[in-house]
């Protein structure tokens, strides 16, 4: 069983941020935590974290609807960086949209859709998923 | 002095020797029949003849003179002339004068032909008489000579010309005819008879019977009354286009023309004369023509320069609601007197050769509704390259118009259309993005501060969190009914749907003694969205449970019936009812309620549902009663197998 080492939010939201950050606390997600506040800050810190191959995220939580680069346009960025760990995303985002849903889908890399709020129960069942697949 | 000399001395002089000139002197001055004839004939020529001596002739120098010799030089002798004579002519002469001598009633006179001295002919008409002594002998004879060549010049030319006209009429392919207007004499040539399919010969004897027999009925009308104008002198040519009927049976046409070229001592015509040209194939391709314009689909005219119509489309009359279509010849200010006066500067104008148009003018209708005309008037060329009138032509754009009108407002209402989606966007993502956080701030505080739990503000704070997500949610199913009208429709079975939607509500029916009967034929298929149909069902049938009698059995009931392509599935029930008098406008809104006593109530369904149908391609329709129960009837579209 693996534990969740680092995460990564990447939200423009504050509150949401906040809110995350207290709930990540509350039941343990992981032991280091990275924030970005939009795709475009996420995507260059990624970038170098993974040739530097330290630090690397064992999970992304990505909002969809984000300045500069939003959830999309980092995703088709962010499958281009060759990196041998292997990195699971969730999107995280208000949409109920079933374009997103679909849409979402379609990226072998994300692993589900969950649709904001998020509450400490539901965080909890994606650590489950974590702890089981591996 | 000298001049009165001349004139008494030099005829005698040169004469003085020939006893035949004292002679024919002395008898001019005892017989006065002599001088008459010579004063009567002697104009071109005087001869006086020995019988007895023929070769002795006496010929005056004018005789000489008319053939181009000089007197003087010429012997008094028979021989003198008998070179420069036609041979053929001197035979005639010589007969002529045996014939004479032997009866002298017989008349001495012919025309013969002598060699002018430069080389050219002269006709001479010669007449001569025998003076006999009183035994009846012929002693001498006398003879005159007139110079007829220019008369014989004339007739050769009148001769010439006669031919030329008669190759001009041979060549032009022209009948003619000759008509005595008063006694109904009529001549045709060949070309006439040929025109309608007979021979001259076949025609005689001709009249004026023979033409009005071969003629049209309506055109001898026409003909008639035109001949009549010209007899009145309104016309100075008769001119009309007829038919006549040819020997095979069919009619050709033909341009009649003539004039009057006699008149009686009263005024009357006396004869008239004309020609016949075959126009059948002009005719015929002006017909088609006409029958082209008179076919095209919008209002158009042809004028002359005059405005006279020279043809016009139906529509024409349609548009212009002329009702006698019997204008083409009419003028234009006759047939359409307002309009024409109003336009009279624009024909003026188009008439020296402009085109003048106009794509879009609104016209104020007798009725007072409003008509939008695009127009144009255009000139049209004679060969002459002159301008030979114009082509009116006007179209009703009123539709096109009040199209244009509605595509405008469409564009408005798509721009409307995308500011709403926009809108509904914003409410659907960023309210739900801000109730989300409220609700997972909330989450968190009673997570960390459990003994809060009993706060009653902030139980409250909490239900207003959940409250304001759940109509963030509703909201946002509206929007997304809206946005995927774009999925396609799959055939589904109705009575299956409906019997999973009546399992999934099995419990609640049971709690609230609701029967649901699937009464809908087996086998029939709507089309519609899964998801939707499911939706529309449950949420029916939900309703039919949800405001049902407390004290009666109640029930629901579906059914179907088909009507045209579509299947209307009626869902009755026994329940409240709803007053539709007063909800009906509002029965389908967002967050109506009608029944304040049901406390789950949410006045969300129907909206929903009735966004469902309509995405589908359906329609609502309800009936009801209060305390009787409701039928809603759900038209879809009907797949057939």
């Amino acid at each position: 069983m693996r534990k969740i080492d680092v995460a990564c939010v990447i939200d423009d939201d504050p509150i949401f941020v906040f809110g995350i950050k207290r709930i990540i606390k509350i039941i343990g997600f992981c032991n280091n935590l990275l924030v970005f506040k939009n795709g475009k800050e996420a995507l260059d810190n990624l970038k170098s974290i993974i040739s530097e191959n330290q630090n690397v995220p064992d999970v992304i939580l990505l909002d969809l609807n984000m300045p500069i680069l939003d959830g999309w346009q980092f995703l088709d960025e962010f499958v281009k960086i060759p990196c041998r760990k292997k990195i699971t995303i969730y999107i995280v985002s208000s949409s109920v949209d079933p374009e997103d849903v679909l849409r979402a889908k379609s990226y072998e890399e994300v692993c589900d859709y969950i649709v904001k709020p998020v509450t400490v129960e539901m965080l909890k069942e994606v650590l489950q998923d974590f702890e089981n697949a591996s | 002095m000298k001049e009165r000399e001349n004139i008494e001395v030099n005829p005698i002089s040169s004469d003085r020797e020939n006893y035949l000139k004292k002679e024919l002197y002395n008898l001019i001055k005892k017989d006065d029949s002599i001088f008459e004839f010579l004063q009567d004939a002697a104009i071109d020529g005087l001869w006086f003849w020995d019988l007895d001596k023929p070769e002795n002739e006496w010929m005056n120098p004018k005789f000489w003179i008319t053939l181009g010799y000089d007197p003087n030089k010429m012997p008094h002798k028979s021989s003198a002339w008998q070179d420069i004579i036609n041979k053929d002519d001197l035979k005639r002469v010589y007969a002529n004068f045996s014939k004479h001598s032997q009866d002298p009633s017989y008349p001495f006179d012919q025309i013969v032909r002598y060699r002018h001295k430069l080389g050219h002919t002269v006709w001479i008409k010669c007449r001569g008489i025998i003076l006999r002594d009183d035994e009846g002998t012929p002693r001498k004879m006398l003879g005159a000579h007139t110079d007829i060549t220019q008369v014989k010049r004339a007739e050769q030319d009148l001769r010439k010309r006669i031919n030329f006209f008669e190759h001009i009429i041979d060549g032009t392919d022209l009948g003619t005819w000759r008509w005595n207007v008063q006694t109904g004499e009529t001549v045709f040539n060949e070309r006439w008879a040929e025109i309608i399919g007979y021979s001259l010969y076949e025609l005689e004897p001709t009249t004026i019977n023979t033409w009005m027999e071969y003629s049209h009925p309506e055109d001898l009308e026409k003909s008639n009354k035109l001949l009549q104008e010209h007899f009145d002198g309104e016309t100075s040519i008769y001119e009309c286009e007829a038919r006549m009927k040819h020997k095979n049976g069919d009619y050709v046409w033909v341009l009649d023309k003539g004039r009057v070229v006699s008149w009686d001592d009263q005024g009357n015509p006396e004869w008239m004369i004309g020609s016949h040209q075959e126009i059948t194939k002009k005719k015929k391709d002006f017909e088609r023509n006409k029958l082209f314009i008179e076919q095209t689909p919008s209002a158009i005219a042809m004028f002359d320069r005059k405005m006279n119509y020279l043809a016009a489309s139906k529509k024409w009359f349609e548009v212009y609601n002329i009702k006698d279509r019997n204008v083409i010849g009419e003028s234009h200010f006759r047939v359409l007197p307002e309009i024409a006066e109003k336009w009279k500067s624009n024909y003026q104008k188009c008439l020296e050769g402009e085109v003048i148009k106009n794509d879009e003018e609104c016209v104020e209708r007798e009725d007072g509704t409003i008509q939008w005309l695009s127009w144009e008037l255009r000139p049209w060329y004679s060969n002459e390259n002159k301008v030979g009138g114009l082509i009116f032509h006007a179209s009703d754009i009123t539709k096109i118009k009040r199209e244009q009108e509605l595509k405008s407002l469409l564009k408005v209402t798509e721009g409307q259309n995308k500011r709403l989606k926009n809108f509904a966007h914003i409410v659907s993502h960023n309210l739900k993005s801000h109730s989300g956080n409220f609700e997972m701030l909330l989450d968190l505080f009673f997570q960390e501060n459990p003994d809060m739990r009993t706060n009653e503000i902030a139980q409250l704070f909490k239900t207003a969190s959940q409250n304001l997500s759940e109509t963030i949610s509703h909201l946002n199913e509206v929007v997304l009914i809206n946005t995927s009208i774009n999925e396609s429709l799959v055939p589904i079975d109705l009575k299956k749907s409906i019997d999973e939607a009546t399992r999934s509500v099995q419990a609640i029916a049971i709690e609230s003694n609701v029967t649901i009967n699937n009464k809908v034929d087996e086998g029939i298929k709507v089309l519609a969205i899964p998801a939707y149909l499911d939706s529309i069902l449950l949420n029916f049938i939900t309703n039919g449970i949800k405001y049902s009698a407390k004290e009666k059995d109640s029930y629901v009931t579906l059914r179907t019936t088909k009507k045209n392509n579509e299947v209307v599935l009626s869902i009755e029930d026994n329940g409240l009812g709803i007053d539709l008098e007063k909800h009906q406008s509002k029965l389908f809104g967002m967050y109506k309620t009608f029944h304040p006593s049901i406390e789950k109530s949410r006045g969300i369904g129907l909206f929903i549902t009735k966004n469902q149908v309509e995405a589908i391609g359906g329609r609502i329709e309800v009936e009801s009663k209060v305390n009787s129960g409701t039928t809603f009837k759900i038209f879809m579209k009907h797949e057939k197998d």
